[in-house]
């Protein structure tokens, strides 16, 4: 169990990284009201393991590897489910229509960002915002280095092209 | 560092752009962007999707996060934020939870119902953790003078911080507390200027700050010596402000504002090292 001062700093620290972890989770779960859920059960997991953090590296990393792997519990429980068999990263398209029930809460950018396919976004905010090296990306994703190296050039010329059809329309 | 050749240019430029590369291979590439048009254009189409990528990702950070889960982290357990939620749907659940679920719903409507007269009647938010310290009446009166005054955009104090002496003066004599106003200026900060506010029935001071989001705190003192221990911070939460408390040499302050700020902790430290 951890003092007491060391638990109030770690649940600190916990509260100014959520708006970091929400956005993280967003480009797993790709809706609103999942990604609020899926921080909210990574939280109380970290929390409850906050023993188990040394306090070495970065604690986003810790808790993102957290909630990637809890977001694949639950994609596997919800295939369980619905009876599919497919694996968890080989649902290439997004669910539009599940996307579309939760437009109100995204602007037209962050919609289109979370149209990319599933796990693009991942790595490109890891890596291209967050500043995390491919390594450090692959460990908290679960993925091979040269995956996230071919997801993460894909995701630049997806957002390419976007900015590309986005200049377009408005011409 | 990584060894990309063989794989796709694409994947090789990406690299390239975030400096995975080796020396070697960023030799090899620099002279290939030097000599090769379309690798040019590759590599200017995978910059410009990284800026577009980047700067929307940016606006994620300005969604709300829900405000029960910040209450939990920092008040532990005794909340139960899927109760509070801001957001609405929630992820599917095991069918074995719902049945509980229903019937602990049910028993808490049915003894809601039961003490509704008692509920209309009193001031106490039921969805709120409060702590006991945190029941002080003082503590009611300095909170709604916050609520009330932080949206007088025009009119936000009574004294502005340009008189800072005539502030120390004015309300070290009215409430009975020598102070000085402390400088949060280095805590992002920015002293507006004060009030004299009535709290529990006693002249009680109330300095006003914004920060650079323009959110407004406060810090409230008024002489009292109400058992607190000295130097113990009780933070609380109520609604959508967090509150700050402690006591000192006959005087209890309280610092207030909102309760997504992770950081309201340190402002109180350091306000109460400095007033």
């Amino acid at each position: 169990m951890r003092p007491a001062a060391e638990m109030k700093d770690f649940r600190r620290d916990l509260v100014s990284l959520l708006p970091k972890l929400r956005r993280f989770a967003m480009t797993l779960t790709r809706n609103a009201s999942d990604a609020d859920d899926l921080v909210q059960e990574a939280c109380e997991r970290a929390i409850a393991r906050s023993h188990l953090w040394n306090g070495d590296g970065r604690l986003e990393s810790w808790v993102y590897a957290m909630t990637r792997n809890l977001w694949v519990d639950e994609i596997r429980k919800r295939k369980v489910r619905s009876g599919s068999a497919a694996a968890v990263f080989e649902l290439d398209q997004l669910n539009v229509e599940a996307t579309a029930e939760k437009a109100v809460y995204v602007n037209q950018v962050q919609k289109m960002i979370l149209s990319m396919p599933e796990g693009l976004a991942s790595v490109f905010l890891l890596v291209n915002v967050e500043g995390h090296s491919y390594r450090e990306t692959a460990e908290i994703l679960g993925i091979p280095v040269g995956t996230v190296m071919s997801r993460l050039s894909t995701a630049r010329l997806r957002l390419a092209a976007m900015l590309s059809e986005s200049t377009e329309r408005r011409a | 560092m990584l060894q990309t050749k063989g794989l796709a240019l694409e994947v090789r430029l990406s690299a390239y752009i975030d400096g995975e590369l080796g020396e070697n291979e960023r030799t090899e590439l620099d002279a290939l962007l030097a000599r090769d048009e379309e690798a040019r254009t590759l590599l200017d189409k995978l910059k410009s999707g990284s800026a577009f990528g980047s700067g929307a990702f940016e606006n994620f950070l300005h969604d709300p996060v829900p405000l029960a889960l910040v209450r939990q982290i920092k008040q532990g357990p005794g909340i139960n934020p899927k109760t509070e939620r801001v957001t609405t749907a929630s992820l599917p659940r095991r069918s074995t939870r719902i049945w509980p679920r229903i019937l602990a719903a049910s028993t808490a409507l049915f003894l809601l119902g039961g003490a509704a007269g008692f509920i209309l009647g009193s001031a106490t938010d039921l969805a709120e953790p409060t702590h006991e310290a945190d029941q002080r009446p003082w503590m009611d009166d300095i909170v709604g003078s916050h609520r009330v005054y932080s949206r007088q955009k025009e009119h936000l104090v009574e004294v502005p911080a340009a008189q800072s002496a005539e502030i120390e003066r004015w309300l070290a004599a009215s409430v009975g507390v020598n102070f000085t106003v402390p400088d949060l200026d280095r805590k992002g900060l920015t002293f507006e200027g004060a009030r004299l506010l009535v709290a529990n029935g006693k002249p009680a001071a109330q300095l006003v700050y914004r920060d650079r989001d323009a959110e407004v705190f406060t810090i409230s003192f008024l002489q009292q010596g109400d058992g607190q221990q000295p130097d113990a911070f009780i933070e609380t939460i109520r609604g959508d402000l967090g509150l700050v408390s402690w006591h000192r040499e006959g005087a209890s302050f309280a610092m207030i504002g909102p309760s997504s700020d992770p950081a309201l902790h340190d402002l109180a430290e350091t306000a109460a090292a400095a007033i």
